[in-house]
């Protein structure tokens, strides 16, 4: 299925998990990240529930530490 | 790394990225930008899909060690390190208030502070309530819709009140308003502003932090208590969610008014963090000892220091600063002559305008801090014209009380 992550469209296996995104894109600091699927800002507890769908837009975000400009 | 005690957690903390090198103290990163490899990269950096530093003003290597310390220690969401006390405060305040809005804040607090509610942001349209600590219900009525931050010390400085922050905290949480506890004096060892009940913590890291003031700064930390949902100012940062308020003083009021704190004020304070809890226990023994020596002065007329049993004050600070009462005594002579006297007759003890150093350090508030403002506005702050603020520091004790008893004699 296509998934646009950080503004690419890209493929991924079909209902791939969130954190298994995660590890498979080698997500650099998985601890700081936040990460907005769809325009919404995840909340940690919900990460591991999310079931990625065809077209869903995911960004990986550090805006606090390094990286907010 | 929560399992870990206190001092463990001051000392390792949490860095960001193990040093190339291997350095067991974060490295001073002093320069102002750095290189990205691509085009793509510094974009990315950018639109915030890195973890990467591009300016120092914004973020920096050294800068964020310190504020991952700080924000370990206070169990945060997050922490914005900035160059003072008063920029953390200001920041703070102008990143969840806007133009016809309100703070209610306690009436005893520091004099910039004071000045800061009542004249810098006055100005910019934001009106500052006071209201006395020691009646809670007081609060109740000076908060309406427009009020957005309830402000206090942990122990005010100098009027030396200590606040029932938890009753307070739970009358601001019932009207949706932010709690902003400036723990200074305290400091994330001796008070917990998250289980207390504060949404933000404020340090002047100046102080008792930085090791023995080693510079200027300041620090700003999300205590992880508010949704920060309904504060009109952050509507722009929804998005976001809980982030919304760390979001937007990164993103934008930080940023953009620039009060960044220095990378080698950073690596003082984060080196000053690895002896803070020894420092702060070294003081509130020698505070201790001293404050019981002032008591049984004659030529004093009253000691103020929450750790004395007849302090009213005693019990609440007993079990709000986990039985330790802090490095400050405000202390009374006659007149402000004696004040005098007494303060140009002490050799050990330094005649200066700060707190929380090794050294310990006194004042005549009222003719320094406090000296623009109103007599009626001193009295109402507690700073009369015969008061003394001594900050105690670590030197050994007997010394201390040798040069108070031959100032006083």
């Amino acid at each position: 299925m296509k998934l646009k992550i950080n503004g690419k469209t890209e493929d991924a296996t079909e209902g791939v998990r969130l954190t298994d995104l995660i590890v498979q894109r080698g997500v650099e600091s998985p601890e700081m990240v936040s990460i907005e699927l769809n325009g919404e800002i995840l909340e940690k507890d919900r990460i591991d529930a999310v079931i990625l769908k065809e077209n869903d837009e995911i960004e990986f975000l550090y805006f606090m530490g390094g990286g907010a400009k | 790394m929560t399992t870990h005690g206190f001092e463990t957690k001051a000392i390792h903390g949490k860095t960001p990225k193990q040093d190339v090198h291997g350095a067991i103290k974060f490295p001073i990163y002093s320069g102002a930008a750095f290189h990205f490899e691509s085009a793509e990269a510094i974009e990315d950096a950018f639109a915030f899909r890195k973890p990467a530093h591009a300016y120092s003003r914004v973020t920096n290597p050294s800068v964020e060690a310190f504020e991952r310390k700080m924000n370990v220690l206070e169990d945060g969401r997050g922490a914005i390190a900035v160059a003072s006390g008063m920029a953390a405060i200001t920041n703070a305040v102008l990143n969840i208030v806007k133009q016809g809005e309100n703070i209610v804040s306690s009436g005893a607090i520091f004099g910039n502070t004071y000045s800061l509610f009542i004249h810098t942001l006055k100005g910019l349209g934001i009106e500052t309530r006071f209201f006395d600590v020691d009646k809670p219900d007081e609060a109740l009525k000076k908060i309406d819709g427009k009020t957005r931050v309830l402000f206090l010390e942990t122990i005010s400085n100098p009027k030396m009140n200590v606040p029932d922050i938890k009753k307070l905290a739970d009358i601001a949480h019932e009207k949706n308003i932010a709690v902003i506890v400036d723990s200074t004096v305290t400091t994330p060892y001796l008070f917990s502003g998250k289980a207390a009940g504060a949404d933000v913590v404020i340090h002047s890291s100046t102080k008792l932090i930085s090791g023995g003031a080693t510079g200027i700064g300041g620090v700003i930390i999300d205590s992880k208590n508010s949704s920060w949902s309904g504060f009109p100012a952050l509507k722009p940062y929804a998005k976001f969610g809980k982030w919304a308020f760390l979001g937007r003083l990164r993103s934008e009021v930080y940023r953009n008014t620039g009060a960044a704190m220095s990378p080698h004020i950073a690596y003082l304070h984060s080196l000053g963090l690895e002896t803070l809890a020894l420092r702060v226990e070294k003081t509130c023994e020698n505070t201790m000892k001293i404050a019981e020596f002032l008591n049984n002065q004659s030529q004093v007329v009253s000691v103020s220091y929450p750790g004395l049993l007849d302090s009213k004050y005693h019990e609440l600070a007993k079990k709000q600063f986990k039985n330790r009462f802090g490095g400050i005594i405000a202390f009374k002579l006659l007149n402000r002559e004696k004040c005098f006297d007494f303060i140009n007759r002490l050799k050990l003890i330094k005649r200066a305008s700060n707190l929380g150093d090794n050294t310990s350090l006194i004042i005549h508030p009222a003719s320094t801090i406090f000296h623009e403002f109103s007599a009626s506005e001193k009295e109402a702050m507690g700073v009369t014209e015969n008061l003394i603020r001594l900050s105690v520091g670590i030197e050994t004790v007997d010394d201390l009380i040798s040069d108070i008893l031959q100032a006083m004699e």
